[in-house]
């Protein structure tokens, strides 16, 4: 039975390397003006033996990581610091970190970062269609302010005469809905809506949205 | 004999936890390769549509410029609010429309092609294996 105990130990501990990891799952919550976010994973080698961390790896080109050394005694801790660049995600984004080790190399610690990206401004849909000789019926963009954003929306403007857009407020300052009618779906036509917010004060954000008829 | 029923427990022991992980746990490995994410297509499925699709390229500028598969048009999130007014103008919302990133591993070609069906255009496909699975087409 003492054998038996003992492989099973054997088993246990190699199935779950010599790293403990502190936080190998985090969530972050961006604020309107944050462009990436950064996390710190830290680890300490509980192992007997020195181990090497073989390889890093990311599943995005959008996060890098930093790592100060690649070995670590038994006892001593270190961390891997990540950075995720949004560059123009929104929304829930998850993202995992690869973290292979010379303990371990065919079992690797997956990191998981999670972030919620808030969008100050949500234009959904970004694009209205109308296909070539189909009812010219209006169609609907909506805006959304995220709940703490000072924007409002000042303006929204086509750049073509011949495709007409309405605002209409639906909840005060927070969500409207911009009416959108070409003059005329016989034949092609485009039109660039141009969503002016009166926030940052200094250089207002401009959006935009767009009208196809194909 | 007893070395035996020894091992035949360890080997229990570790099939026990071994199959609830291959059963539920969120990160385990596909059985094959060519498993297919939910709106991904094989090359040979998006060969056989013929002039029928219209190629969008999620990697970087700097790939898309190095090579691309012929007619594509570049879409990535990093340069979204430029290119997506070019793509409108050449995109034909009679095509399907294919995403692709570099490998199986990227996830731009997903995130691509989430934006898209977000804003309403439709049927968009990810091609499974992106850019190396068009290198390596047959």
């Amino acid at each position: 039975m003492r054998t038996l105990v003992f492989l099973l130990c054997a088993f246990a501990g190699s199935a779950f390397g010599q790293l403990a990891w502190e936080n190998p799952e985090q969530t972050f919550n961006s604020k309107p003006q944050d462009e990436s976010v950064v996390a710190k994973y830290r680890f300490t080698n509980t192992g007997k033996e020195s181990l090497k961390i073989e390889n890093v790896k990311t599943s995005c080109g959008c996060t890098t990581t930093a790592l100060t050394k690649t070995e670590y005694a038994p006892g001593e801790s270190g961390e891997i610091e990540a950075k995720f660049v949004f560059s123009g995600r929104t929304g829930r984004q998850e993202k995992a970190i690869t973290v292979s080790t010379s303990a371990a190399p065919q079992q690797p610690t997956i990191l998981k970062l999670f972030v919620n990206i808030e969008e100050p401004v949500k234009i959904q849909p970004e694009i209205v269609l109308w296909r070539v000789g189909e009812q010219r019926e209006p169609k609907t963009i909506h805006i959304a302010i995220a709940d703490d954003s000072p924007a409002k929306i000042a303006t929204v403007i086509s750049d073509n005469p011949s495709v007409k857009v309405q605002i209409t407020e639906v909840k005060p300052g927070k969500e409207y809905d911009v009416q959108v009618t070409p003059d005329n779906v016989n034949q092609p036509g485009a039109a660039t809506l141009i969503i002016r917010t009166d926030y940052p004060r200094e250089n207002p954000e401009t959006k935009y949205a767009y009208a196809r008829i194909r | 004999m007893r070395a035996l029923s020894q091992a035949a427990l360890i080997l229990l022991a570790a099939l026990i936890p071994a199959g609830l992980t291959a059963a539920f746990h969120p990160q385990r490995p596909p059985w094959s390769e060519e498993t297919l994410l939910p709106g991904e297509a094989r090359i040979q499925t998006v060969l056989a549509w013929g002039g029928d699709v219209q190629w969008i390229d999620a990697r970087s500028a700097k790939d898309y410029e190095a090579e691309h598969v012929p007619g594509a048009i570049l879409l990535n999130l990093e340069d979204w609010d430029q290119l997506f007014p070019r793509f409108l103008d050449q995109w034909n919302p009679e095509k399907k429309a294919v995403v692709y990133c570099s490998s199986t591993a990227c996830e731009l070609s997903h995130e691509v092609a989430e934006r898209l069906q977000k804003d309403g255009i439709s049927p968009v496909y990810v091609l499974k294996g992106g850019w190396e699975a068009w290198k390596s087409r047959k």
